[in-house]
């Protein structure tokens, strides 16, 4: 039998993983809700990461570190929001043009650094610090799931991400809008990208983080982009990779298969709700990924 | 002619209409790729009065309006709102300006609520107000106008007549000083129709001003202070509605070609003894899980056109949609005979009627009948009727070429992405392409409901001579009277899910039929 304790510092020890998946994944919903594909995150989470740790060695603060990830990362998004609104441009070739520059910056930056300051400031491997980074993530999340449902900010990137036609005759600014929520949704990536490696793997080479991108992207899916929902998955998810070398031994699996886990999960998660009552509440934005030209036709 | 006479004028002359210009467009130019839509366009509309925006299907009035609403940036030209000009580049700036749009699609958004639609448009609440703070406003003003909604209920839910009565709504609390209708009131059952007017009667009366867009010039002529007409995006002239005639306006619309228009009714076909569709004691669910069409029987000869008449929701669509296979009866049988042996429809499903040669003109044209993003010439393709297997595009492209040149249909090419073209074009598109393809049957609702007069009187003929010369069977149900009475041998008049009564063509009296449409 485990005792209390034991499972509470079971659960606090998986605070990094978690609040990493939970704040990459609430900000992805966040952005992909205002209609923008999102296939750049892979690319600007790998980024955040080395830059979380290049600025936290430099400045041997990991707080530098988190700022510097969230900053650049919600400008990817602004560029990114920019360049998929302003432009006829496919999402697709935008998103995964922007991964590759994101993943070639993140070795750009990393390695150099890594060669003289293998050790940046890492967060404290404390019961407390994952107590408290959980209790933030959550208070993010709750905030963002008020932003979305109860704000009119929240109807219009909801309004932007359904029909941005029907959107702009309300009245929506498209353009404004989609920034907003790629500056925020980016943020919020950066957030967890830096959580990553200053407080989850607390060691960095070239690579790392990479892949856990589109784990966050898999999170926000199988949750339905809901900030709500996402709280599940993130917590499972965050557990499984956490744990994965312990469930690997325990139940004799092999590594490739625990790394697919949280894809097959969103798969199915995405056919249940594709069957169930929550289907209109967790379908993607109709007009998700969708080119928008301001003089097409309407009517 | 007989829609005008039949109405009785509810509406007089407005005292309010003063010679004040709100809104003024001057010579506005629009180009699209192939097109120039509006052509040095100019006009105005005054304080407290509505003027009709009238023209023939692809005369630019949409484009005008999308551009007083800022959907499109005019390439030349100016716009004035009480005599300042002004830069209208996103609805946003319009709706500042006092201007709002409805149009024939309903622009709200499903996912979203009432409230959370409205409050889109007000700029006095910021972007982290709470939705909550909009519904006592949308409550006071609902109860104001008299416009009936739940600020809580998703739009989704809602009827197409309730959805327009929201954008009705969301105009006034916009605090619009102009509103511009877009064939909003075209796909309205009657009643509501006249809620519509009486309530645009009441804003003008109140100092509004708003501009009219329909196809139906009696109601132009009833409800309107004035009339611009539009023809190949050109201002053909500005007429006071009070002392114009309907021949005179039809004139300015189509020139010569309106000598075409008629309302008589068209030369009985003549059937013969053979039965091509015949339904028993149809019972048929609607979209909320209540019986819509109840026990209908009905038989559809070969060379007949066989007319349903009714209020729209009186299970005509649900009656169209299971003869043709779209939704499964409950009770009863749907049986189509188009070689030796009848089809059980509900057995074989849509496909297959559809590739022996049934034509279908459905409900909403454009979500069912065409695929927008597709050129008219993939447009033909894509039907099992007309390919079968391998593609044959230059047979494709002559066939749309020929229906291009005989329904005088307004397009670049043949290759032009169909949602380039104007409504009634692209209306003219399928039912061109259903009419071809139709060998036995044609099952239609409201054939000719997107379509201006010449247009729509000539594709009546085209059904009628097909009946006539081919011996086609047609289901047609309509909810414009006139046109069912022009081109029905037989005229069943629908009313709570079931047939009241069936009139022969010749025996049909027009007010007995209303009478039993609302009885
Ligand atoms: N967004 C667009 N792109 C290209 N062509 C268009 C567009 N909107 C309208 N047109 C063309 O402009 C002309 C006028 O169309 P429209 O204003 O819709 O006519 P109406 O509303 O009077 O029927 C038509 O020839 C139509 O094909
Ligand atoms: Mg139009």
């Amino acid at each position: 039998m485990m005792s209390l304790k034991t499972i509470l510092d079971l659960v606090l020890a998986a605070g990094p993983a978690f609040a990493t998946y939970y704040l990459a994944a609430v900000g992805h919903g966040i952005f992909e809700k205002s209609g923008v594909l999102n296939l750049a995150i892979d690319g600007v989470f790998t980024l955040g990461v080395a830059l979380a740790f290049a600025v936290s060695a430099v400045y041997m603060n990991p707080n530098l570190g988190l700022l510097a990830s969230v900053i650049v990362a919600s400008a990817f998004g602004v560029i990114i929001a920019y360049l998929t609104t302003k432009f006829p441009t496919s999402h697709g070739a935008i998103g995964l043009s922007t991964m590759f520059v994101g993943y070639g910056l993140a070795s750009l930056i990393g390695v150099p650094i890594r060669s003289t300051t293998p050790n940046a400031a890492w967060y404290p491997l404390s019961d407390t610090f994952w107590a408290e980074i959980i209790v933030v993530a959550v208070v993010i999340g709750l905030l963002a799931q008020y932003m979305l449902r109860k704000t009119k900010l929240g109807a219009s990137i909801r309004a932007a991400g359904e029909n941005p036609y029907a959107a702009s005759a309300l009245g929506v600014d498209i353009l404004k809008i989609r920034l907003i929520a790629g500056a925020i949704g980016y943020a919020l990536i950066g957030a967890g990208a830096a959580l990553y490696v200053l407080a989850y793997t607390q060691s960095w080479s070239e690579g790392t983080g990479m892949g856990h991108g589109w784990v966050a992207f898999a999170v926000s899916l199988s949750a339905g982009r809901s900030p709500l929902l996402t709280l599940l998955s993130a917590a499972v998810f965050g557990g499984l990779v956490n744990y994965s070398y312990s469930l690997q031994a325990a139940a004799n699996l092999s590594p490739h298969i625990t790394n697919m886990l949280p894809f097959i999960a969103a798969l199915a998660a995405m056919v249940i709700y594709a069957v169930t009552p929550l289907r209109r509440r967790l379908a993607p934005p109709k007009g998700l990924g969708k080119i928008y030209f301001k003089e097409e036709r309407t009517v | 002619m007989s829609e005008a006479q039949t109405k009785t004028s509810v509406f007089t002359q407005n005292p309010n209409s003063s010679n004040e210009v709100v809104l003024e467009a001057k010579n506005i130019v629009k180009r699209f790729p192939g097109v120039v839509a509006l052509d040095h366009v100019s006009f105005n509309v005054r304080k407290g009065e509505i003027l009709a925006l009238l023209g023939e299907n692809g005369a630019g009035k949409s484009t005008l309006v999308k551009i007083l609403y800022g959907v499109y940036v005019p390439d030349e030209g100016e716009i004035a709102v009480e005599g300042r000009r002004v830069f209208i580049t996103s609805p946003l700036e319009a709706i500042k300006l006092g201007i709002s749009m409805v149009s024939q699609v309903p622009q709200i958004i499903g996912s979203l609520t009432v409230a959370e639609n409205i409050i889109l448009g007000l700029s006095k609440y910021g972007m982290i107000s709470k939705i909550s703070r909009v519904k006592e406003f949308i409550r006071e003003e609902s109860k104001r106008t008299g416009i009936e909604v739940d600020p809580d209920i998703e739009v989704w839910k809602l009827s197409y007549t309730q959805k327009q009565l929201v954008e009705l709504l969301r105009s006034v609390i916009l605090g619009a000083k102009v509103i511009m209708l877009d064939e909003a009131i075209t796909f309205l059952p009657i009643q509501e129709k006249r809620r519509f007017y009486e309530f645009l009667r009441r804003f003008v009366g109140q100092g509004g001003s708003a501009i009219l867009i329909t196809h139906k010039i009696p109601e132009a002529l009833e409800a309107a202070d004035r009339i611009t007409v539009l023809r190949r995006g050109k201002v053909v002239g500005t007429v006071d509605a009070k002392k114009t005639t309907l021949d005179q306006v039809r004139k300015m619309m189509f020139g010569e070609r309106s000598s075409e228009i008629t309302y008589e009714r068209l030369p009985p076909s003549k059937p013969t003894e053979e039965v091509v569709v015949d339904v028993e004691d149809l019972w048929v669910l609607g979209a909320h899980g209540e019986y819509a069409v109840k026990g209908v029987t009905l038989e559809v000869r070969a060379g007949e056109v066989y007319g349903i008449a009714g209020v729209a929701g009186n299970g005509q669509l649900e009656l169209i949609q299971s003869v043709i296979g779209l939704r499964k009866p409950v009770k009863g049988s749907v049986r189509v005979k188009l070689n030796s042996k009848p089809i059980d429809v509900s057995k074989v499903g849509i496909g297959k009627i559809r590739s022996i040669g049934v034509g279908y003109i459905p409900d909403e044209p454009l979500k069912f009948g065409v695929s927008m993003e597709n050129n008219i010439e993939e447009n033909l393709a894509m039907l099992p009727s007309i390919t079968n297997g391998i593609i044959r595009w230059g047979r494709i492209k002559k066939l749309a070429e020929s229906l291009i040149k005989d329904f005088d249909i307004k397009t670049p090419s043949s290759k032009t992405k169909v949602k380039l073209l104007s409504g009634g074009n692209l209306m003219k598109v399928l039912v061109s392409r259903e009419l071809m393809v139709s060998k036995k049957l044609l099952v239609a609702y409201n054939p000719t409901r997107a379509l201006d007069e010449v247009t729509a009187i000539m594709v009546r003929k085209r059904i009628k001579e097909k009946a006539l010369n081919e011996k086609l069977a047609v289901l047609m149900a309509s909810e414009d009277l006139d046109e069912v009475l022009q081109v029905s041998d037989k005229i069943a008049v629908m009313n709570s899910g079931k047939i009241v009564r069936v009139f022969n063509a010749q025996e049909a009296k027009r007010e007995e039929i209303e009478k039993l449409m609302v009885m």
